[in-house]
């Protein structure tokens, strides 16, 4: 893995000094300060759904976007990303760090720059940042356990896949949904089988607990994403897969709002997901990211887009977006952003 | 095998090293069956079974590559790119394809030939123009990935033709048919590496490759042959995971290298060159499988899951090395 560091130094390098072109012509141009996005990886339906965002809303705003890095899930490429970004000028990062303690140094160097931070979709362990843009992570599996245990009456028995708990988002559904099956659904027996965001390790687990316990009725994914299609060709080999009404029904729930999952839950396959907002994700990170360069500031409460602003610890404070679930009935509503994309 | 002992009395040699893992796998089934009794039904051993068949291939080519004496890192990202690239030629490009819309017959012939390919590049540079295995296919591993990514835009792809779905979801005779082709595969491997003179030849190039050329054999092209063939069995593995899963996600096989090399090399294969053999490696296919169904069955927390499935493995070696009471090489 020695051979890793020069070949990211390297690129950093090829990176930056293409830069000093670049960097002087948006100062020439606009007179707006660029801003520079990092993506958090490329290989997620999810991310790459808010790729797709980003560009548009920075138009829309008249944000002057420098052209987004990738740190493919590797907190070293972010931080190779951030200092190339900041050599070619950059006033503003947006970023995801997956993992979130391991930016905190970072965001300590780029604060004595002066360069203000937005982090999407999580939150930094330590460190300041101008304001975290996020959705509220334990409501997901807060709404997940309560559509659950309304769905089966509150007796039966749930496979719940985790995600990683090294990502706090993972943490908070896991925690969330755990605290409110206990509280509100005793007579509930839940599994919950640790995946790492790995769709084979879910299909394996989901599997070998379906032999254990033939009569598994109900079931909680945290991420559409990479859980649905493997939970759903389990359930079709194992004949499984029935509509909502026959006895035989699993009640799957599910998180991300990708357009498959709606698919599904127009087919009858799956019951609910709770959108996790990509366009608003891109929308408000770069909103807050040009509030930032011009100098205003926040205050913890109400916002006039149907979000609350946290002080989630001293001087941080955290925009929680809403997360609709979805079901059957308003599976259709045009305003979801799993509707607005192509497949 | 330093000195080349008489025919019989080397296999019967092989036999005890395939034998080590036997004392390990008895004692996981006895776990099993007292932390659950639905271990031993017969629809949880098919699971576990069917659950190792993609792992169970990749071993098969990496074992028959680490006799031979070299390396290969790169299988666990033709996995993910062999099914992608087959799949994204024939789906249209509405559904995250290329657009080539070429007929959905072609996708699984297509696939394997990509399989195909990544090994013929493998050789290439690693045979014929000498390069280091490692680094050659540590490069192989992050550019497909990466061309991957670059061909499906990081998505997952959904919308898949059923011949791809077909070898990796049907059953026949009551188990599946991913079972019985794997079961195949191997039987056909563990005859030739035992007793036909390609396979011999594999292990006379890994264990001595100027003595294997002295000998009369073409110690390249074995290679060549090795390393193609586990390229199409990487992609095998890539479809069968594909018809499981029923979805092709970017990160499809990544990290499976890590359970390759821990299942051949606790079933005895030597990371040296020469020794070891495709029984060894399946009995630690099977030892994996094993641990993972237990802990899934015992509900294992998530904190601590990792740190029990590794300080398993450590106990399974320690059992091999007790009952035989021969030194393990590293």
């Amino acid at each position: 893995m020695k051979l890793l560091r020069p070949a990211i130094l390297a690129t950093a390098l090829v990176v930056s000094l293409t830069a000093c072109d670049s960097a002087a012509t948006p100062e020439n141009a606009g007179g707006t300060k660029p801003i520079a996005v990092d993506l958090p990886r490329a290989d997620s339906d999810f991310w790459n759904s808010y790729a797709k965002y980003v560009p548009a809303f920075a138009k829309e705003a008249g944000i002057n976007l420098m052209t987004p890095t990738n740190s493919q899930n590797d907190i070293a490429k972010l931080v190779a990303n951030t200092q190339a970004l900041t050599s070619q000028g950059a006033k503003a990062i947006v970023m995801a760090p997956q993992d979130t303690g391991a930016i905190a140094t970072t965001l300590t160097q780029l604060e004595q720059k002066k360069i203000p931070v937005v982090t999407v979709d999580t939150r930094p362990d330590k460190g300041n940042v101008y304001m975290v843009v996020r959705a509220d992570n334990r409501a997901y599996g807060q709404k997940a356990c309560e559509f659950l245990g309304a769905k089966l009456g509150g007796k039966g028995k749930v496979v719940e896949f985790q995600g990683s708990l090294s990502s706090v988002n993972g943490r908070d559904r896991s925690e969330a949904f755990a605290e409110c099956m206990q509280s509100k659904f005793p007579g509930i027996t839940v599994f919950a089988e640790p995946t790492d965001w790995e769709g084979a390790k879910a299909s394996a687990a989901l599997q070998t607990r379906l032999a254990q316990h033939p009569d598994i009725n109900g079931i909680y994914m945290q991420a559409g994403g990479v859980f649905l299609a493997p939970t759903l060709q389990l359930l079709r080999t194992k004949n499984l897969l029935v509509p909502p009404g026959d006895p035989k029904h699993i009640f799957i729930v599910s998180n991300d709002g990708i357009p498959q999952e709606f698919e599904a839950i127009r087919k009858g396959e799956i019951d609910a997901t709770v959108s996790q907002p990509a366009d608003l994700y891109a929308k408000y990170a770069l909103f807050y990211a040009k509030a930032a360069v011009e100098g205003k500031t926040f205050q913890p409460g109400r916002t006039d887009h149907d979000s609350t602003i946290v002080e989630v610890r001293k001087g941080l404070l955290e925009d929680q977006l809403p997360a609709p679930l979805v079901t059957k009935d308003n599976v259709e509503d045009s305003a979801l952003w799993g509707n607005q994309i192509g497949k | 095998m330093s000195t080349v002992p008489a025919r019989l009395s080397g296999i019967r040699l092989a036999r005890m090293r395939d034998l080590t893992l036997i004392p390990a796998i008895l004692v996981l089934l006895v776990v099993g069956a007292v932390v659950d009794p639905v271990f031993l039904s017969s629809t949880n051993i098919i699971n576990v079974l069917q659950q190792q068949t993609e792992l169970s291939l990749l071993v098969l080519a990496e074992t028959v590559i680490l006799i031979g004496g070299r390396f290969d890192l790169s299988l666990e990202s033709t996995v993910g790119l062999a099914p992608a690239l087959g799949v994204a030629l024939v789906i249209p490009a509405a559904s995250n394809g290329l657009g080539t819309s070429w007929p959905s017959a072609l996708a699984v012939p297509l696939i394997l030939l990509v399989g195909l390919l990544v090994g013929a590049l493998n050789a290439l540079l690693i045979v014929r123009f000498g390069l280091s295995a490692f680094i050659v296919t540590l490069g192989m591993l992050i550019t497909l990935r990466g061309l991957q990514i670059g061909i499906t835009g990081g998505q997952s792809l959904f919308e898949l033709p059923p011949s791809v779905l077909y070898l990796g979801s049907a059953t026949w005779l009551g188990l599946p048919l991913s079972i019985w082709l794997c079961g195949t595969l191997f039987a056909v491997g563990i005859a030739v590496l035992g007793w036909f003179r390609h396979g011999r030849a594999v292990y006379a190039v890994g264990g001595n490759v100027d003595a294997a050329r002295a000998a009369g054999i073409r110690t390249d092209r074995v290679m060549w042959i090795v390393f193609i063939v586990a390229g199409v069995l990487a992609a095998l593995a890539g479809l069968l995971m594909t018809g499981r899963l029923g979805s092709i996600a970017a990160a499809q096989g990544d990290g499976l290298i890590f359970k390759v090399f821990a299942a051949a090399v606790i079933g005895g294969v030597s990371m040296n060159g020469g020794k070891g053999t495709l029984f060894g490696a399946l009995c630690g296919v099977l030892v994996l499988g094993l641990i993972t169904n237990i802990l899934t069955l015992a509900g294992v927390s998530a904190q601590w899951i990792q740190a029990v499935y590794g300080l398993i493995i450590l106990v399974a070696l320690v059992l091999a090395r007790v009952t035989t009471g021969k030194a393990q090489d590293s």
